[in-house]
């Protein structure tokens, strides 16, 4: 999926001479709206926005004979701390992403797709925006596509600021101009989504991969990856490690290894501490966890921690975890959405209780009581981000505990609640 | 008799804008319509709430509610440049804490506030999704990328 | 029908239920904040939670549909874990101000707390603050830290009342229920309803305000007479047991507040801001004294002087009371229908605002009784016949009375004509006697005594009976 960045290599004229549109070309004349599903379903591919949900599994629900409108979103929200690696493909290859989402629009007889992109973002929405402006004036965009009657158009859809509508329900209810509010389940967004029509929510990625899936079969894609979790991933890695930026790695690919080869080790010549594999609402693992460990789901899962949305931050010696935790739930406190109540009066509590610690007040039972507001969020809450700082706090106490003991005990930190990377010394 | 407040979006922007998207979808107009106006006026007025529902057919609490929810919108003017940085984990890991102490020091101004010639606004965000490159800043709707304490100074400088 | 077991116990759904449903159905006990039966499901709250037998997490029961076979516990020890943990966050940065908050005694969060967990707040931290007594306008007000976020005064807005005046601002637990800028809310006529469906003392109204404990009052049935939709409603006062000691006995004798009587047939469990004002209508300021030509007589005089004005006259006409009972309707009509050219007289006109008609209660008619007296009586068009020699002026209303009639005046609240009467007599009003309403569509509801009556008061019921001779009585028959 990756290649050299150059001043243009975003533009139609260089994505087109890199073969792009020709696998769209191919799937429209060649291939029925269920070939297309059922090529991706055998792919395997899972959704790489932090769920990891199969995503032929969730095209499979919508029923392309409902005579409904369906609508396609790509889940551009990318807000998840750690985490830029779809932001790469908006600025680098938006075209990649206009394609795949013709096929996806193709296959679940969607005429009306949206890219939901965080309002932040603002080279990518841009880079975006033209590719759209240059696919419809090719006419690619809103208009029959190759002899055939299929035509989709694909708006760019900015948020304004919240990292919930990168929840898929909070998403759709946010394209529908209100409040980002994500929704129960049932009815599933792909029965009833963006104004109760089915709807398909695919991370950025996710979609992206789907020229490859397409242009060169599912049996292809699996050659690379796991078995369970097969493709490439884009990770991007970020904190004391020397080389932070966007690779693409071939999952399974050995953590170590990435670490420290391609990814430069770490930097200042510091030691590795621990790593938060993907998203800070994934549980860190200590240097010493991921000495053996690969990067696929069951390598991972395995030793309790997850892939997440790829985002990983790599944490070096001497960086205070209890302070790292407090950047955290502030985070989460700020962005509950504050529909349901545990979220809404677990993250306020959460991060009232770790802001009392730092500043010398804490008490012994604060941390177990930590973990019990996190048991409180745990699959109690309209959508992950109550389990996520649950997860976060969870997995930090697990490993570090003595941190914050010992900061309450004596009411300080034990490394001067330091977060930058000293040089190991 | 009031004339009808007029909207800061020009009519034939707003019906671009309109037909642009499918039929039926004037409510998810509400957040792109809201970006433009503050875009153009620079912040999103009172009087704009009540046109705004009335131009798209949607409920008045519905843009109140959306203009409180997310922080990108602004009900009253800040200053000509927003300088808002990243304080989230890994921008933490790479000093933005030092920075955002450096560019108080500078202004002479706490975050959440204003300089006193209007010139700078100074503010602290969530994870930006630029971690890679941290400490990052936005200043206004550009992303500050690789911001060192050292380099504070010159860039508060640069906006003028 | 799918069959679904809730606690093992055998239960026959709708296809169309949740678990929540079924269970209210089936007296169930599984409790709930945002969910109500006439509004869109919110499942926020989390309160509601159940178990699938076999599984090892809870799922909250309002949002989940029945399917044949489904078995949920209720009461499990992880349910019971979840739902005390639920609760314990609702309360966490609840005031827990019941001392001076009016919803004590009726507030679902306080009879929950008791049942389902009862265990004093662990959080050493200090409650997140919010406005306290924020005016949502002139009828209600809100306090933001008692609010649980339900949604339901939210969701009635959108849903019922349709004015969309309130939202929520802002986000986490900074949220706060608010009005649109635009002042709907204090235009909806409907507004107070999100008194009664706010769970907690959050929305109260300001009329009730510290004006009494709700377990010192009881509520009676009654009908509210302000237009044709006769919406049944509750009126409160003070327990006969409970009485004040006070010099002034009005106050054990005054409407406390009025509520809506759930009705599928006429109203669901709504009335609209006219109704909750009742004791504006009702206590106004009543004549109590039977009088002829302005001088106090006892009632039996008045009585008696009626009856020879009715059994002297020749032409004698009826305004009948477009407020009076079927009761009182059929007993006038039975005693001195035959004798009286009756005409309906409209006792209420609607001044601006009133006499509308709505999507949902109000109706154009002023008042509660819209069948019975107009089918036995045409309506009144205004004028009176010259030669009438005695017009018996039943309720309220300002009538112009041609020269030289008498007049018997039947009425309840103070007003000047009274004096210049040829006869006064007072008459019981609607909460002190019992009595029904036939509403537009034919739908019969009964209200109830509240209050006992004056001595000197006399129920038009009975006294219809009083002023007709015998060959009256038996003509009409």
């Amino acid at each position: 999926m990756t290649f050299a960045v150059t001043a243009t290599s975003h533009t139609l004229a260089d994505y087109r001479a890199r073969g792009g549109y020709a696998t769209l070309e191919k799937v429209v004349r060649s291939m029925q709206p269920s070939e297309v599903t059922k090529e991706v379903t055998a792919s395997g591919i899972q959704g790489r926005g932090g769920a990891a949900f199969p995503a032929g599994r969730k095209w499979q629900v919508v029923n392309l004979k409902d005579g409904q409108p369906h609508y396609l979103c790509a889940n551009a929200d990318e807000g998840e701390p750690g985490t830029f690696k779809d932001r790469w493909i908006l600025e680098n290859a938006p075209h990649l992403l206009l394609e795949s989402m013709l096929i996806a629009a193709y296959a679940l007889e969607v005429r009306n797709a949206f890219v939901y992109i965080r309002g932040e973002f603002d080279l990518p929405y841009r880079r975006l925006a033209g590719a759209i402006e240059e696919a419809r004036a090719a006419g690619l965009l809103d208009a029959p596509l190759f002899g055939t009657e299929f035509a989709c158009d694909v708006i760019a859809h900015r948020g304004a600021g919240s990292y919930v509508c990168g929840e898929a329900s909070g998403l759709l209810t946010s394209l529908e101009g209100k409040r980002g509010y994500p929704r129960n389940r049932p009815p599933r967004l792909t029965v009833k989504g963006l104004y109760q029509r089915p709807t398909v929510v695919n991370n950025v990625e996710t979609l992206s991969n789907l020229v490859n899936i397409l242009r060169d079969g599912a049996k292809a894609f699996r050659a690379h990856g796991t078995a369970k979790n097969p493709g490439t991933r884009l990770i991007s890695i970020s904190g004391h490690i020397a080389k932070p930026g966007v690779y693409e790695v071939e999952i399974g690919y050995p953590w170590a290894k990435f670490l420290d080869e391609d990814c430069g080790g770490m930097m200042n010549g510091a030691r590795l501490k621990c790593v938060i594999p993907g998203g800070i609402s994934t549980k860190v693992l200590t240097a010493a966890d991921i000495a053996s460990l690969t990067l696929d789901s069951e390598s991972v899962e395995g030793a309790g921690s997850s892939m997440g949305s790829g985002g990983m931050i790599a944490i070096a010696e001497g960086t205070c975890m209890v302070r790292l935790l407090q950047v955290m739930l502030r985070f989460y406190h700020h962005e509950s959405c504050g529909q349901c109540t545990p979220c809404r009066e677990g993250m306020g509590w959460m991060h009232r209780i770790i802001d009392r610690i730092v500043d010398g007040k804490g008490r012994p039972e604060d941390l177990d009581q930590l973990i019990r507001i996190a048991r409180m969020n745990d699959g109690t809450t309209i959508c992950g981000m109550g389990d996520a700082a649950g997860y976060a706090t969870v997995g930090i106490l697990a490993k570090y505990r003595d941190e914050f003991d010992y900061w309450i005990e004596h009411k300080r930190s034990r490394c001067d609640g330091n977060l930058e990377c000293r040089p190991f010394s | 008799m009031t004339a009808d407040h007029i909207l800061p979006i020009p009519s034939a922007e707003l019906a671009a804008l309109r037909s642009r998207y499918p039929a039926g979808f004037a409510s998810s107009l509400v957040l792109p319509c809201l970006r433009r106006i503050q875009e153009l006026q620079g912040f999103v007025a009172d009087e704009d709430i009540g046109a705004l529902a009335t131009a798209l057919g949607v409920a008045r609490v519905q843009v109140e509610e959306v203009l409180s929810f997310y922080t990108q919108y602004r009900r009253e003017a800040v200053g000509r440049w927003q300088v808002a940085v990243c304080r989230n984990v890994s921008c933490s890991m790479r000093g933005a804490e030092r920075v955002i102490e450096a560019c108080k020091h500078k202004l002479g101004i706490d975050v959440g506030e204003t300089t006193p010639d209007g010139r700078v606004t100074l503010s602290t965000v969530e994870c930006l999704g630029s971690c890679g490159t941290a400490p990052v800043v936005m200043v206004n709707e550009k992303y500050v990328e690789n911001v060192g304490v050292e380099s504070v100074d010159g860039l508060l400088d640069s906006l003028k | 029908m799918p069959t679904i077991f809730i606690d093992g116990r055998e239960i026959q759904a709708d296809k169309e239920q949740t678990v929540l449903e079924a269970a209210i159905a089936n007296g169930c006990e599984l409790p709930y904040f945002c969910y109500h039966p006439a509004l869109s499901i919110a499942g926020s709250c989390r309160v509601c939670v159940v178990q699938v037998e076999g599984r090892s997490w809870v799922e909250i029961g309002c949002n989940m549909p029945v399917s044949d076979g489904l078995r949920v516990l209720t009461d499990s020890d992880l349910v019971r874990e979840h739902r005390a943990a639920m609760l314990e966050l609702t309360l966490l940065n609840h005031p827990v101000d019941c001392g001076i908050c009016d919803k004590a005694g009726e507030c679902t969060l306080q009879d929950y707390h008791y049942k389902y967990n009862g265990k004093p707040s662990v959080s050493v931290d200090a409650k997140v603050h919010a406005t306290k007594y924020h005016e949502l306008g002139p009828r209600v007000i809100l306090d933001n830290e008692r609010c649980i976020l339900c949604s339901r005064c939210v969701r009635f807005t959108r849903e019922i009342s349709k004015t969309n005046a309130l939202g929520i601002q802002q986000r986490g637990d900074h949220s706060l229920v608010r009005a649109s800028e635009d002042g709907a809310f204090e235009r909806d006529a409907y507004s107070d309803n999100v008194v009664d469906i706010c769970p907690v003392g959050a929305l109260l109204s300001r009329s009730f305000l510290h004006r009494a404990r709700v377990w010192y009052l009881e509520p009676t049935p009654s009908v509210c007479p302000g237009c044709a939709r006769g919406c049944t409603v509750q009126v409160w006062h003070r327990k006969q047991e409970w009485k004040l000691h006070a010099l002034d006995p009005a106050k054990n004798t005054r409407i406390e507040r009025v509520t809506p009587l759930d009705n599928p047939k006429v109203n669901g469990p709504w009335i609209c801001n006219k109704g909750r004002d009742l004791a504006k209508v009702f206590e106004r300021p009543r004549a109590l004294q039977p009088m002829l030509r302005g001088s106090p007589v006892t009632l039996d005089a008045a009585v008696a002087a009626a009856r020879d004005l009715v059994a002297a006259a020749k032409r004698p006409v009826a305004l009948v009371s477009s407020w009076g009972s079927n009761e009182e309707i059929a007993a006038f009509a039975a005693s001195l229908g035959a004798r009286f050219a009756g005409f309906v007289k409209q006792d209420h006109v609607a001044h601006p605002g009133d006499g509308v008609e709505d999507h949902l209660l109000r109706r154009p008619e002023n008042h509660p009784n819209c069948a019975a007296p107009l089918a036995r009586f045409p309506a009144w068009n205004g004028t009176l016949d010259p030669v009438a020699d005695l017009v018996l002026v039943w309720g309220e209303g300002s009538v112009r009375l041609p020269e030289g009639a008498k007049v018997i005046r039947l009425d309840s609240y103070e007003r000047p004509e009274l004096a210049d009467a040829d006869v006064f007599i007072p008459i019981s009003i609607q909460t002190e006697r019992n009595g029904r309403y036939t509403n537009f569509e034919g739908v019969v509801s009964a209200f109830s005594r509240c209050f006992a009556k004056a001595d000197a008061v006399a129920d038009a019921e009975a006294l219809f009976a009083a002023l007709a001779t015998r060959s009256d009585r038996e003509a009409a028959a």
